[in-house]
Order: C-alpha cells, then structure tokens, then sequence
C-alpha cells in the first residue's frame, strides 16, 4: 500500500508539469496582449509607453519558452506571484480562499452521499413501483437543473419568500444549506443512478441465490451481499464526483456570494489575470489528484482483492 | 397567514428566521451595503484594487467638487490663485485631525504630495500631476503649489478620489514612498476602516473624531456580493440596505425592486454619457453622410426605454447639460429613418432590388459593431441597433469580445462602431477630451480621419491653459459644436448611479460624481 502511494505522489510531478505548461500556453494563445490585461485591471490607461513598461515589468518582453520557465521557477519555491486583481500573493489568495470552497464541497459530498445512497438503493429494492420513480424523478431533475438556476430559487424561496436561511455570505450551517444543495443537486442525481444501477445488478448476481438457499435472513443478504458489494463502483464515481463539486462550487460560490476559490478563479478568468488563474489550476489540480487518491485508498481498503493484488506485486 | 405558518414552522425547526418586519422595529444603527469586490487596502494614492468610493470615505480633498463644476472649501478653507494661473496657495482648515490623533497641517499636505510626485509615472495620466513644478509649506496652516503652466482644472482635479488626498504620517512608509505600501489606511475622513474579511466584507466604523458632521451611522458594512441577481435577491430578503452604483442591477431588477413596498429606487443626475463611436478613418464609416444616417437611424429613445428601463434620460449630445461648459445649444439629432435613407440615396448607397443591403460601387454597407461580450446591457444595445441599421440598408456585423480584446481594438482603431461613454465629473469636459489627443484611446481613432482632427487636438491643448474664462468658453463651444457636426458620436443615455435602498432609512442622497457615496449622510426614516 506505501508503494502504492508513494507511486501516485510521484506520478503527480509529471501531471503538475504537464497542466502548468498547458494553461500557460492556453492563456498566451488568447487574443490581446496580457500587458493590456494588466494595465486595464491596475486602472493605468493603456499608452504605447504604459504598455512597454508593463510588458518589460512582468517580463512579457521575454520569449515564452523562458516565461514559463521563469514562472516554473518561483513556482517550484511555492511562489506564484501577485494576483494583479488582488495585488496580494497567488499563494496568501488561495490559502484564504480555498478553505471556504473544500468546506463547500465537503458539505455538498456529505448531502450527495446521504442523499444518492439511500434513495438508490431504495429505488433499487422497489424496482418500478413508486420509490423507484420518486427516486428516478429525484435524480432526473437534479441532472437536468443548471445549478445556478437552482440557486437562485432556493434562494428565492428560502431567503426571499419565507425569510428561513440568509441568501448570501458564509457564517455558521445556515449559510452553508442552500449553496449545498445547490452544489449537490447534480452529482447526486448521477450518483442515485449509479447505486441503483450496482444494487440492481448484484441482486441477480448467483451468490445471491447461493445465499438465499442457505436461508438467510433477507437483511443479511441485502446487507452483507448486496450493499457491501455493489458500493464499490459509485465509490469510484465519488473521486470523479468531487472534481463535478469543486466544478460546480464556482458558479454556486458566485450565486451566494460564497467566499471561495471558485469564485476566485471566475473572477481571474473575466479579467485575465494570469498569475493567479495559473496558481489556481496547480493547486485545484492537487487537490483534485489528493482527493482521488483518498478514494482509491478506501477502495483498495474495501476490496481485498484490490488489496491483496497490490499485497502481491 | 400562509407566510406567517411557514415562519413559525422555520422557527420551530430551529432555523434562524430573516425577517423585513422585525429588523425594522428598532431605528438601524448601521447599515449594509454590496459590492462586487473588497474595498482594498485602501492606499490614497494608488489605482486598483482600492475601491473608489472607499477611499473617499477614508480621505478628503483639499476642495470638494459639487454637480454643475463648483468647487467648494474642504481641507482648505480658501485659496488664492495668482493671475498668470501658475501658484496655487491654499490655507488649510484647523483644528482638522487624522483618525490616529495627528493634527492635519501643511507639512502632512506637503508629505503627501511628495508620496504622489514619488510615483509620478504612475499618474502620469493626470494632467495636473504633470504640470507640477513643485510645492512648499511656509506654514503649518499654509500649503503652496506650483505649477509648470497655468492649468484651470487644477481645483477639478484636487478633488478627485485619488491621489491628491492625504494619508496620516505616521502610516506613510520610511522612504516616504507610499507606492511601496501604507502602514494603516488612516484618513481625516468621516469612516474609518475596521476590518477586511477578504471575499466577505469591509467594516467601516464612524471616525469620532470627525472635523465635520459625523455620521449619523455607527457602522457600515460593506458586503461583497458579485452578483447582480444576487444583489437584488438580497435587498429583497433585507440582508443588504443598499445597492449604490451605476450598474450594479440590471435594469429589469431595478424596476422590480421599485415596486416593492420595502424598498425604494432613485436614479441620481447625470453622472457620464454611454456612447458609440463611428470610426472616421474606416470604410464606410469614413463618410460623413454614413455616420450622419446612423445617428437618424438609431431610435435611441425606444431603445433606452426598452432596455434600460428609462433607468437613464435619453442623451442626444455628447455632454449632459449639467457638464461645465457642454450648454452650448446643440440641436438634438432626432429619430428619422427617411432622412437616414435620404442622405445614404445622394451619398450614392443605393438599395439593390428586393431591399436588404445598400451597395455603392460594388461594394455594400457594412461594418463592425465591436462589444464586450460578457456585457449583457452592451450586448442587448448592439443587437438592437443592428436591427434598426438594417431598416435602412446598413448591415452590421457585431463583434462581442473578451474585454482585452475589445479594449486592444479601441486602441488599435479596429472597429466601425465601438462602444465607449465618457468620464463623468469632474472629468468631464476637460479631462476627457484631453484623451481625445492619446491614440491609445477611441475618441482619438475614431476622430483620426476627420479634416479638423489637428485643430481640434490643438484647441483641446489650448483649452485647459486658457486663463480668460471667456475665451475658455468660445474653446469649448467651438469643440463640442465640431465634435457634434462630425457625427463620430451617437449618444445613447446619460448615465446615473442608480440607488436602491431600504425604507428603513431616508433617502440617501446622491452624490456629485460617480464615485462619491455620501454615507455619512445616510440616515434612519423618521
């Protein structure tokens, strides 16, 4: 298992490289000169001698080869330079950002989870009598539903309408319900599939007939046998479920007025602000390989054949 | 009763209930406003991420500039101007003193001017700060400036939220350079900053210590919020007093929120002029007779009664009367698409048989309509003028672009018709037409091809160093009425901060500029 992990940290250095190197080429690709970008956001107007000088201050002035190397460097040394929005460091940004975005994501996985495993797996058990289309309904709408859409009326009808819960800001578990929810409502709708689906297909499996014979109690059965079993496929999904949260947390952060890292990197996009959107895609896409890696610990912990075969190599 | 059984069930449940009725039983002592950012670290002598609005909440000017260009006492209590326009000296106000107890005297004038000349480049934008020739504190109540030529906005632009206002001592740096950072936002303005949760909000608490009336406040609570349908969500649940600014709701939202007994909505003066301009030194905008019949074409009243809401006043010049010197008795160019159609027939743009697109010498009438693209209100005006063009035979293709894109083609004089507005007071006129002169700006691109471009940049250089009121009048008026003849501008409306508020508290008034957010004023209903 150590192996196992140490092999996943170390594949990380590759895809860092590789992720770092692309967006950079995807922002230089964009039309316009980042130096206008830059004059634009620190309000300087934009004359040809404002616009050398700032391509000479942000070394835009050097071949991209030796930018991004530059930038790689500081990089390295966990310097990503200074938003030019924030004018504060990428690095102090994303450490008072980010937790607000993974304490949102965390409380939109829990709500996906109590939400897509009882509600599958009922519909699973009442296949094609009303949980079953209550469920199917529940996930139906929660696929189809834009998550900003639905923000915007829980907040309608939760803050607006009957003055329950606030619709903005972040403070204590009120303010974390709606944009939740909000969060949640589509990863849960694919993950209530998923689980229905799995249940389903070990309730035909043979060992379950095997079982049956040997007359156990249907609890145990339904509860050793079948659950036991059919969790690890949606487990899968949840590593690919986070990355859908983190996704979704963006718009859903920018809907409640959501401190977070989402809301952050929306606003680098609109303004091209280089340094911190380049920040941001390394760090989300260490937390996104981190979180995949916490799940495919569990699952190697939960099946043992994933285990053992790891045990043997 | 149905609101009322829902309530009781949230209370019952232990949520927390938000409710309109109950905050306004008692008079507010603080009030909650939004904003898309944080106020930033509010150096007065620096640009973004500081906030405007902030700034002047926390800094004062030497003269306060009110509607119309007058120029009003504030720091200074009076001044003097010598008669060839160069030496200004100002004799400061007593008992004035920063928010750390420092007493507000020439030397700290003085400290604070050395911090924005240390940074000269930064402003260079600023024609005053160019024209600077030095200055001095004989003493501690006098403060004198110098200036290289005489410059008759130098009181306009004083007053300006930054950089000319003044920051305590004790928090400029060692150095003296405030470019490199300030120790405290420390002002002799009516707030003070309390706390900055960044993404969340900025506290500003009364300065008690305050020179002036003191607000009538304790608190005010500056709430990050985005999002424009978000902002108007909360207004309506009552977790934000007030929304202030020229766009931050939408039209449609503003006309909703007015109809809710909770709240009220005003729009302030004009405060700016929202524009498009026709590019001069491009086919077929080249031609006079072209432009001219875009101006005719274009319903601009329908079209701000429709999608603005009537939010603004229809603008028919390139100045709201209420500018200094813009009342020069422009004639309003009215909606006629026959006269539009009239002027394209003799200038030779023919309609080909069946309509559509008008041609001339093989080649048709059309040209690029250049907007920010993520801009809902730019992009609801491009489309709508693109569609009373086409009434007359002028094809408009619209290019909706990413600002740096946008921005790069306003420099660059890529564009037939771009969008633009002007800067609003105190900048307005002389400011912004002294941009007119910079090719990175596009009034300059768009007046490029125009037979009087070289006199009117040499009038508009002349204009601000004209001593002879007089004389500075006839400037002005011999501009705006070429400007206007040109036809390089089609005036949309007249912008204005448009303020939505609570009626837990009176009217809030508006302030003479864009960025001036009279807070302090602000008051509980009585």
């Amino acid at each position: 298992m150590t192996g196992f992990i140490a092999r996943r940290l170390a594949s990380l250095v590759p895809l860092l490289l590789v992720v770092s190197l692309a967006i950079f080429v995807m922002l230089h690709l964009g039309r316009g000169d980042p130096a206008m970008d830059y004059l634009r956001l620190s309000q300087i107007p934009p004359t040809d001698a404002a616009v050398a000088q700032a391509r000479a201050d942000l070394g835009l002035d050097r071949p991209l080869a030796v930018q991004y190397l530059a930038w790689l460097g500081d990089a390295v040394r966990l310097d990503f330079g200074h938003s030019w929005v924030t004018h504060r460091a990428v690095l102090d940004d994303l450490a008072i950002f980010v937790p607000a975005t993974l304490e949102l994501t965390a409380a939109a996985l829990a709500l996906t989870l109590a939400l897509a495993l009882p509600l599958g797996v009922a519909a699973a058990l009442a296949r094609d009598r009303w949980p079953d289309h209550l469920a199917r309904a529940v996930a139906f709408l929660g696929v189809c539903v834009p998550n900003f859409w639905l923000g915007y009326v829980l907040i309608l009808v939760f803050a607006v309408g009957l003055g329950w819960l606030p619709a903005m800001g972040r403070g204590g578990l009120s303010h974390l319900l709606l944009p939740a929810i909000a969060t949640a409502a589509m990863s849960a709708g694919v993950l209530l599939r998923l689980v229905r689906a799995s249940v389903l297909g070990h309730l035909s499996a043979r060992h379950l007939l095997f079982a049956r014979a040997r007359g156990l109690p249907r609890r145990t059965v339904i509860g050793r046998h079948v659950l036991l079993n059919a969790m690890l496929p949606p487990l899968t999904a949840v590593g690919l479920t986070l990355g859908e949260l983190l996704g979704g947390a963006m718009v859903v952060e920018v809907v409640f007025g959501w401190p977070g890292v989402g809301r952050y990197a929306l606003q680098a996009i609109s303004n091209r602000d280089f340094p911190a959107l380049q920040g941001f895609v390394v760090v989300m896409t260490l937390v996104f390989v981190l979180c995949n890696l916490a799940v495919d610990i569990a699952y190697a912990w939960l099946d043992p054949r994933l285990r053992l075969g790891l045990a043997g190599r | 009763m149905h609101r009322r059984s829902l309530l009781i069930l949230g209370s019952a449940l232990g949520l927390p209930v938000w409710s309109r009725s109950g905050a306004a039983s008692t008079a507010p002592t603080e009030a909650r406003i939004a904003w898309p950012f944080n106020v930033g670290p509010l150096n007065p002598h620096l640009y973004s991420p500081n906030q405007m609005f902030a700034q002047s909440m926390v800094y004062e000017p030497l003269v306060h500039y009110t509607e119309g260009g007058g120029i009003v006492p504030w720091l200074a209590r009076a001044w003097e101007i010598s008669p060839d326009g160069r030496d200004y000296t100002f004799h400061l106000r007593e008992g004035v003193r920063f928010s750390d107890g420092r007493p507000f005297d020439a030397p700290a004038v003085a400290a604070n001017f050395a911090a924005v000349m240390a940074n000269r480049a930064r402003h260079a934008w600023l024609a005053l700060v160019e024209r600077i020739a030095g200055f001095d504190a004989p003493d501690a109540a006098t403060f004198r400036l110098h200036l290289r030529t005489p410059y008759y906005p130098t009181l306009a632009e004083l007053s300006l939220p930054r950089p000319m206002r003044f920051l305590s001592p004790a928090a400029i740096p060692p150095g003296g350079n405030t470019a490199q950072g300030i120790a405290a936002p420390i002002g002799t303005g009516p707030w003070k900053l309390e706390r900055s949760i960044p993404g969340e909000s900025d506290i500003f608490v009364r300065n008690e210590t305050y020179w002036g009336p003191k607000p009538v406040l304790e608190r005010l609570v500056v709430k990050v919020v985005p999002d424009a349908t978000t902002r108007a969500l909360a207004l309506q649940s009552g977790e934000i007093d007030i929304v202030y600014g020229t766009d931050l709701l939408d039209a449609e939202a503003i006309a909703r929120l007015g109809a809710d007994p909770h709240l009220l909505a005003r729009s302030s003066p004009p405060i700016g002029t929202r524009l498009l301009e026709l590019n001069s030194a491009r086919f077929p905008t080249d031609s006079l007779a072209v432009r001219q019949a875009v101006q005719h074409a274009v319903d601009t009243e329908a079209m701000v009664h429709s999608i603005l809401r009537d939010a603004e006043p229809v603008a028919h010049t390139l100045f709201a009367l209420n500018v200094p010197y813009a009342d020069v008795g422009l004639a309003p160019v009215r909606y006629d698409p026959a006269r539009a159609a009239a002027l394209l027939e003799a200038a030779g743009w023919k309609l080909p048989a069946g309509g559509g697109v008008r041609q001339r010498e093989g080649k048709s009438l059309v040209f690029d309509l250049s907007f920010v693209g993520p801009e809902a209100l730019q992009k609801a005006v491009a489309e709508t003028v693109q569609g009373m063009l086409l009434k007359v035979g002028i094809s408009v293709r619209l290019v909706g672009e990413e600002p740096a894109s946008f921005y790069a083609r306003q420099k660059s004089g890529e564009f037939g018709m771009i969008f633009g507005d002007t800067w609003g007071p105190p900048y307005d006129p002389h400011a912004f037409l002294a941009s007119m002169r910079a090719p990175s700006h596009a009034d300059y691109q768009a007046q490029r091809g125009l037979a009087e471009k070289p006199e009117i940049d040499r009038r508009i250089t002349a204009v601000v160093e004209e001593t002879n009121e007089a004389r500075r009048r006839e400037d002005y008026a011999w501009l705006l009425r070429a400007l206007h003849s040109s036809a390089v501008y089609l005036p949309i409306s007249y912008l204005t901060n448009k303020c939505v508020q609570s009626r837990r508290f009176a009217p809030m008034p508006f302030g003479a500029t864009q960025s001036e957010m009279p807070f302090e004023q602000l008051r509980p209903a009585t």
